[in-house]
């Protein structure tokens, strides 16, 4: 430490922009935990296939969803929704994991399937994070009545079996793709709710924000930029926890019949198309899209363990 | 051995030798504590001071084998009556030590089981530990609870701890911890968690019980002034090491290593006024124990310091008997032939009133009549869920006036609990007010914040208490300085920059803060940062909420030179909240002393620390910890705790505890009944008291330092 003011005592350092600090600060975080490190091996590995099913991802003409345009299978090596093989075949050279009833190659059907999950999990829970975070935020910062009606509110949906509120929502409104997001969003904003609420609870009775009221700021910039972001660890790791359950949730509508419509390579109605041939001796459907919905279940889960284990140690 | 006092002979109690302790850490081995030596006699207190991270705490809970998993001792021995305590094993170690060392902690209502009665707790010692018989060990609680001076120890064997005053937990912990009769009592920041008055009375029964006991006491504490009252030795530890070790009065009186001469240096005395006190903080901080100075460990912040400082690192040593100062050149530092450096470069505070002699003072700028802050309690009966009970009201703030000339400061002091932060956040606008009425520059500020106009809101700023939360976590400095500057649009836009960067030299911080993040500062920078928020928008009041309270010494003694030196240059009017007279009195121009929610006395800062005293305020100053043994306070010590606000006594709300009652005639019937009036002693100076200004007058002054 060198002598003199309290000024030098620390090394200067360079400035560096404050969000590429933050996620390189993120980053670390990851790399240090062994169990976040598995975990995010296994989920990369699902946004890569499901990236890079087809050359979709550099043809513009694809986005736009020209008619004309057929994209090129890449990783997914076949098209998810022609017979290409044996009907019913066994897993082979050609065909890593086998071949469905009607000769789609399942190793295609699973790498397009990720594309669906893995869009509608996250989306989903994103929207459920932005209503239960606004909900919880308002909840937990005025209190008094807005905390009694948002609060009471949310025990109602809370009493409902999360599969029955799914099951009546979505043989309400019909399956659909826009229908499941609603269905996961509605179910899941209570919990993230009541998990902001309490987090807010905490953070309003710092002297920070108490300096943002004698400033005058109001309620919404308070909440916004006072709480939010010191809420934002937990949130995090939780939503990530809900990405699971939504894979999860999404594979078990799927499996009922609810999910996507055919023929929508959904890892649910993979298994529940599939489970008819197991006892027939061929059981590759139901086990691949099974495994593929437990790995990205279990590296999501692995992955916000690892980084809640990380974020408390050096809190 | 070193170290042991003339006249003391005989096996010490506990003799420390050459330990050091580290903990395992992810980044190796870190020596938190080294080389220290010392050894207690028998009714002999040593008392451990230093600033946090100085490793105090790790040398008690080293004797008693209580460092966690990643703790242990590294070298050195520690003999308790003759026998080593190193390296033995868990079970050896409780048979030799048994019953013969016992511990009290900071927090009493940490140290007592919540879900059991006092009297089950404490006989619990006993019966487990002695196999003594039921009804013996409850006759032995209740001796010792009168030892320790509880008041109807009977009833407190059956209560539980919530049912008792802090105080009284403490008490009790010190009894259970008596027990045993043990040989070394180490007591960890035991008054720490404690209100003054409620600390003096603690202090007073340490030291008797050091006497009727004859036990060893190791007594740690950050706090000097405690240190100098109960103390016969003292040992100063700094970054792990013990830098100096003598008598009590030697130390205070000679001390003859550089950073016991600082930490003194940085005290506020309770004898000087604001006018001619400066205090001198030691530049720098405490080295962290895995980055230490390759000589001597205080090297970086010593005044002497030369090159044989740096070259190696100096052994404890007698500089003569009973004195040990771990410096080379101890011999030729003397503390009052010390002058401050040329870089410090501030003349003493010139007054701070602008027509302080002759002339009228200037316009008052915030007058304060009647304001009352009440909060609704709900009402215990049953009839409260269907609004038809009767609501009780939490009476915080009743009834306080008072007004604030331009430029000055006007300290509040009172224990916890008398109201002093719900006042000042009444003002600012964080509750609101019950009744009465409060100006601002002519402005009405009766009202919530969110309710006032942006103008009034910028003239009116807070600096908070707490340094770990007064700053927003996920923000740089310079983010968080910036926005009141845009908010208030105190400069243009192009020139925050400059602005945010002028404010962190205001505050002596350079401009590399600019980009750090508020973990990456100490607890003073932090504190620095928030008193540049606060004067960000050049408010003309600005609060502070007990700002240097959670700070060391040392850190403590830069921020309040800091915060004058601000209010100078802008002459900026402050409220200035504190538990610790000697900070207010440091810091004030006029001082207010609020019991229950009510100011009781409020004058000029030097008729306040001089008779007549309110008898609260006579109390206050006898109870202050002051870091001199020579100095004689008068033994007035207040019985109980702070009454509830909920139902505060009739009358003069003081009557309960009131020391000088018993000068009025009738023991003071008048005040149970009725309430006192303001009495007018001259010069702004005003008491709220039934005694007549007479016979307040002729009492002695409390605080007496030896001519």
């Amino acid at each position: 430490m060198p002598p003199s003011s309290p000024a030098t005592v620390l090394p200067a350092r360079p400035a560096r922009p404050p969000l590429a600090q933050r996620l390189r600060a993120g980053l670390d975080v990851l790399l240090r935990s062994r169990v976040a490190l598995v975990g995010a091996a296994l989920v990369l590995f699902w946004v890569l296939v499901a990236a890079f099913a087809d050359d979709c991802l550099i043809q513009p003409a694809c986005w736009t969803g020209s008619p004309d345009y057929t994209p090129t299978p890449w990783l997914a090596r076949y098209p998810f929704d022609k017979g290409v093989g044996p009907i019913l075949g066994a897993p082979s050279a050609e065909h890593w994991l086998g071949t469905d009833r009607n000769g789609r190659d399942l190793w295609a059907r699973l790498a397009y399937g990720a594309r669906i999950i893995l869009t509608l999990a996250p989306l989903s829970v994103g929207v459920a994070v932005l209503l239960g975070g606004a909900l919880g935020l308002m909840a937990g910062y005025f209190g008094g009545v807005v905390d009694e009606l948002i609060s009471r509110l949310l025990d109602t949906v809370i009493a409902f079996p999360q599969i029955i509120l799914y099951l009546i929502i979505i043989a309400a409104l019909g399956p659909s793709a826009a229908n499941v997001v609603l269905a996961i969003t509605i179910a899941g904003a209570p919990g993230i709710a009541r998990l902001v609420r309490s987090l807010t609870l905490d953070i309003k009775t710092r002297d920070y924000v108490a300096a943002a009221q004698t400033r005058g700021e109001s309620p919404w910039y308070i909440m916004a930029v006072e709480i939010l972001p010191n809420a934002s660890g937990p949130i995090i790791i939780d939503a990530m926890l809900r990405v699971g359950y939504a894979v999860f949730a999404i594979g078990t509508l799927g499996f009922l019949g609810l999910g996507l419509p055919p023929p929508s390579p959904d890892w649910g109605s993979i298994v529940n198309l599939g489970r008819r041939f197991i006892a027939a001796g061929h059981p590759w459907d139901a086990l691949w899209a099974s495994l593929a919905t437990a790995s990205l279940v279990i590296g999501l889960n692995l992955m916000a363990d690892g980084l809640s284990e990380e974020t408390q140690r050096y809190r | 051995m070193h170290s042991r006092p003339p006249g003391k002979i005989g096996q010490p109690v506990i003799r420390v030798d050459q330990l050091g302790i580290a903990y395992e850490t992810r980044q190796g081995l870190v020596h938190a504590v080294r080389e220290v030596s010392f050894e207690i006699h028998r009714g002999e207190t040593l008392g451990l001071v230093g600033e946090s991270g100085c490793g105090k705490s790790t040398v008690a809970y080293g004797l008693v084998n209580y460092l966690g998993r990643n703790g242990r001792i590294v070298r050195g021995e520690i003999q308790f009556q003759g026998q080593s305590l190193v390296g033995r094993s868990e079970e050896e170690l409780r048979r030799l030590r048994g019953d013969q060392i016992s511990m009290v902690f900071q927090d009493p209502m940490t140290s007592l089981n919540p879900v059991m009665p006092v009297g089950e707790q404490m006989a619990e010692v006993l019966t487990v530990h002695r196999a003594m018989p039921k009804d013996e060990a409850r006759t032995r609680c209740l001796e010792m609870l009168r030892r320790v001076y509880m008041p109807d120890p009977a009833k407190v064997l059956e209560r539980y701890p919530h049912q008792i005053s802090g105080g009284q937990q403490q008490r009790v912990v010190i009894a259970m911890a008596l027990l045993n009769n043990p040989a070394l009592l180490v007591m960890d920041e035991p008054t720490t968690a404690l209100d003054v008055t409620v600390e003096a009375a603690v202090l007073d029964l340490i030291a008797d019980l050091r006497r009727d006991f004859d036990t060893a006491i190791l007594f740690i504490s950050h706090n000097l002034g405690v240190i100098a009252r109960v103390s016969n030795r003292v040992g100063v530890m700094y970054a792990g090491e013990l830098v100096e070790l003598a008598a009590v009065d030697e130390l205070f009186a000679d001390p003859r290593h550089p950073y016991t001469q600082g930490l003194l240096r940085c005290l506020p005395r309770l004898g000087r006024s604001k006018a001619s006190s400066l205090l001198h903080p030691i530049r720098g901080r405490v080295p962290a124990p895995d980055r230490l100075p390759p000589g001597c460990v205080f090297e970086p912040r010593c005044d002497y310091a030369r090159q044989a400082c740096r070259a190696e690192r100096p052994a404890l040593r007698a500089l003569r008997p009973g004195h040990h100062t771990r410096c080379l050149f101890s011999d030729e530092i003397d503390a009052a032939a010390w002058a401050p450096p040329a870089d410090e470069g501030r003349p003493a505070v010139a007054d701070s009133r602008p027509a302080a002699a002759g002339g009228d003072p200037p316009a008052p700028i915030l007058n304060v009549a009647g304001l009352k802050t009440y909060y609704r309690h709900p009402s215990a009966s049953p009839l409260g869920v269907l609004g038809l009970g009767q609501t009780d009201y939490v009476k915080a703030v009743d009834n306080v006036s008072f007004a604030v000339p331009k430029g000055r400061t006007l300290g509040i002091v009172g224990e916890s609990g008398c109201g002093k932060s719900t006042l000042i956040k009444t003002l600012i606008g964080l509750e609101s007010p019950s009744g009465g009425r409060a100006d601002f520059i002519g402005f009405d500020i009766n009202r919530r914040v969110s309710q006032r106009d942006l103008a009034i809101i910028r003239e009116l700023q807070m600096v908070f208490q707490n340094p770990d939360a007064t700053m927003n976590p996920s923000y740089t400095v310079g983010q968080q300085i910036e926005r009141p500057l845009r908010r208030f649009k105190i400069v243009p836009p192009a020139q925050v920059h400059a602005e945010v960067v002028r404010l962190l030299r205001a505050v002596k911080l350079d401009e590399h803060y600019y980009d750090r993040f508020p973990r990456q500062l100490s607890g003073g920078e932090k504190q620095r940062i928030g008193i540049a928020r606060a004067f960000a928008g050049r408010p003309d009041l600005v609060l502070c909420d007990e700002p240097v309270s959670a700070l060391d010494v040392s850190v403590q003694a830069a921020v309040l030179n800091l915060l004058m030196e601000i209010q100078r240059e802008q002459n900026t009017t402050m409220l200035f909240i504190s538990h610790d007279l000697s900070v207010v009195r440091f810091l004030s121009d006029d001082v207010a002393v609020m019991y229950l929610g009510q100011i009781v006395e409020i004058g000029p800062a030097e008729a306040i620390y001089a008779p007549p005293y309110h008898p609260y305020t006579e109390s206050l100053l006898a109870a202050v910890p002051i870091p001199d043994p020579t100095v004689e306070q008068e033994p007035i010590r207040l019985e109980g705790s702070v009454p509830s606000p909920l139902h505060p006594p009739s009358g003069c709300r003081f009557h309960t505890r009131c020391p000088r009652r018993n000068l009025l005639p009738a023991g003071g019937q008048i005040c149970e009944t009725t309430e006192p009036p303001w009495q007018e002693a001259g010069g702004g100076h005003r008491l709220y008291c039934h005694i007549p200004l007479e016979t307040l007058r002729g009492l002695a002054p409390v605080v007496k330092a030896q001519a």
